[in-house]
């Protein structure tokens, strides 16, 4: 039961998110300079036939107009259509504007599922990485506090957090795939496309992981549970990993939760360097076409995950931990 | 907060310390590590050499020299010079002082974009902490709200529509990442604001603003300072990123973010364009990295190790 109303209260919140989240982009759009029109029909476009063009898309309308006729179509399930993506994947004209093809431009919904699973897959392999490497590293280094595991680990963490993602994607590009041929890396042609830029999120996503852990870690060895485990006759492999370990996951947890928009700049620019098909390229090339309703809708479903995400990184942290509240 | 376990400062200081403001002890247990100390001296260097270099070498960064192009780095490959320490880029653009330049602008957006966070977040949080109730709901769900867009999606989307100039940026990186500092202040002042200090000066009859001005704000932000020193090494990442793909400060500026990504053309046959620039971003990050981190640890030294 407790449970039923604690996801009532937290799915309202989450909604009441996504719809500050969308307000704001919404607004953001449309108050800065730039017209996407322009864009769709070609610099050469007179501009009669541009305000023509606005004009019949409502684009000339009030904000509070435009964002009611959208937030409609979002409740409805529909996000959209891409201002200049056509739906059958060729590349983008935005010179041969017309009313015929406008029933052609691809959904925004079917761009954002098509790649959200190959950005999903990124991610989760990265995460998978990221939290494998912490745990070497973090684990001795919250067990040994002061002396060289924790000062390697402090190092460790660092140095990672000092390396910009997109100049480490280049490197290892470099060394990786075109010196020493061991990884694919540009492109989508099957799993292996998937490991290189997973690394680089990784070391993107470890420094902050290994420093909570260690500093977790070595506070739980210092609890009294632990020290009386020693009494009852524990090993320490068991008190570790049955006991400290446990606990010590329970920060790690939330802050992945809270990571994850960090993840999914990360994923942006991974996959602008690696040219991968996911959620990040497709932002990228939104962006600068000024696809309006592709970013809105990118920045709906991503807020959207995110409430989820925290939402279940709540629900496994009491179950980790049946002391904490719902 | 373990690294520091090994200096040796006892959790009961001697009667002196303890009279020293808090900002004061963590800045006096920070310098007891050398790897404050060693950070410090090389962001020190870094930083003389990018405002003196540039100017003192007579060197243009934006000159062209194709007689001079894609010169090796000092030891590296056949062909250095003494005269372009790291090499020359594809038209003979001297690549040391090119990089000293990119650090002076992403320095200087890096300072800025964090005391402007300073400013937004940690006044908002003020209030939110301080009245509480609804004004406090409403800047939290705002908070939420914006912590659930990735701030870089947030960036690109308002860089890419609009033209990205340096107050832009600063602007827009700035505006779209304080409510970790919002949240931070939000608590502390929650749990200041019950105190007896501050009951007796509103007895006494001082503002609302006054309190928040004089009293609390003295008291809780420079710990918050300390730790905003981390960020200040976030924010030069995200402005060498946006610069990478285009939407930083524009060419022929030089940047860390656009000189990688123009060397990026020429990686096979002179990957040194690409990689210095780097490097010298790594170092400079590094060390003020350590810098933060050993002031955080500080700091959860100082406030009993639970925060």
């Amino acid at each position: 039961m407790f449970v039923l109303s604690f996801l009532v209260r937290r799915l309202l919140q989450g909604a009441l998110i996504v719809f500050i989240v969308s307000l704001l982009i919404f607004t953001l759009l449309r108050v800065v300079p730039g017209d996407p029109v322009r864009l769709m029909a070609g610099g050469m476009a007179p501009e009669a036939l541009i305000e023509q063009i606005a004009k019949d898309m409502g684009l000339r309308d009030p904000i509070i107009v435009q964002f009611g006729r959208y937030m409609s179509g979002v409740v409805q399930g529909d996000l959209g259509q891409s201002f200049v993506r056509p739906a059958n994947g060729a590349s983008t004209g935005g010179a041969n504007f017309n009313d015929s093809t406008r029933g052609e431009r691809a959904k925004v919904l079917d761009l954002i599922l098509e790649t959200l699973p190959m950005t999903l897959q990124l991610a989760g392999l990265a995460i998978v990485i990221a939290l494998a490497f912490s745990f070497l590293v973090g684990i001795p280094g919250g067990l040994a506090p002061g002396r060289w595991p924790d000062r390697l680990a402090f190092y460790i963490s660092s140095i990672f957090v000092s390396l910009p993602n997109f100049w480490l994607g280049i490197i290892l590009a470099l060394l990786l795939s075109v010196k020493l041929g061991w990884l694919p890396a540009i492109g989508y042609q099957g799993f292996a496309y998937t490991i290189l830029p997973a690394i680089v999120l990784a070391v993107e996503l470890s420094p902050v992981l290994i420093r909570t852990l260690t500093a977790s870690m070595a506070g739980i060895m210092m609890e009294p549970f632990v020290a009386v485990g020693k009494v009852r006759g524990l090993s320490r492999r068991r008190i570790v990993f049955g006991h400290a370990l446990r606990n010590a996951s329970v920060p790690l947890l939330n802050l992945l939760g809270i990571q994850f928009s960090g993840l999914l700049g990360g994923v942006l620019i991974v996959e602008f360097i690696f040219d991968y098909p996911g959620l990040g390229l497709l932002t990228i090339n939104a962006v600068l076409q000024r696809d309006f309703p592709l970013i809105q809708g990118i920045a709906i479903v991503t807020s959207a995950i995110f409430v989820f995400i925290n939402i279940a990184v709540d629900l496994v942290a009491t179950m980790i931990d049946p002391r904490l509240e719902y | 907060m373990s690294v520091l376990e090994a200096i040796p400062a006892k959790s009961v200081e001697p009667e002196s310390i303890r009279g020293a403001s808090i900002s004061r002890r963590i800045w006096r247990l920070a310098m007891s590590s050398n790897e404050f100390r060693f950070g410090l001296a090389i962001c020190l260097i870094l930083l003389i050499a990018a405002i003196f270099y540039p100017e003192w070498s007579g060197i243009d960064p934006t000159k062209m020299n194709v007689k001079d192009r894609l010169i090796p780095p000092l030891f590296l490959q056949q062909g250095w010079t003494w005269a372009h320490p790291l090499g020359t880029d594809q038209i003979g653009r001297d690549m040391l002082v090119r990089s000293l330049v990119g650090l002076r602008y992403s320095f200087l957006i890096g300072v800025s974009t964090v005391a402007l966070m300073l400013c937004v977040g940690c006044s908002l949080g003020m209030i939110a902490g301080y009245f509480g109730g609804k004004i406090d709901t409403v800047i939290m769900r705002i908070t939420d709200a914006q912590l659930s867009i990735p701030m870089i999606i947030l960036a690109i989307a308002v860089l890419g529509v609009s033209r990205p100039t340096i107050p832009a940026i600063i602007l827009v990186l700035g505006l779209s990442s304080w409510p970790t500092y919002a949240r931070v202040t939000r608590s502390v002042v929650m749990t200041e604001r019950k105190r007896e200090y501050v009951r007796a000066a509103q007895v006494m009859g001082a503002s609302n603003f006054r309190i928040m001005v004089r009293l609390l704000a003295p008291l809780i932000l420079p710990p918050i300072i300390f730790v905003s020193v981390l960020d200040v090494a976030r924010m030069m990442i995200f402005e060498s990123i946006l610069g990478f793909i285009g939407l930083g400060v524009q060419p022929p500026t030089p940047t860390f973010g656009n000189i990688i990504a123009d060397g990026r053309k020429y990686l096979l046959n002179a990957w040194w364009i690409a990689t210095m620039p780097g490097v010298f971003l790594c170092v400079t990050l590094t060390s003020i990295n350590l810098m933060g981190a050993v002031l955080e640890r500080a700091r959860n030294r100082i406030h009993g190790g639970a925060s």
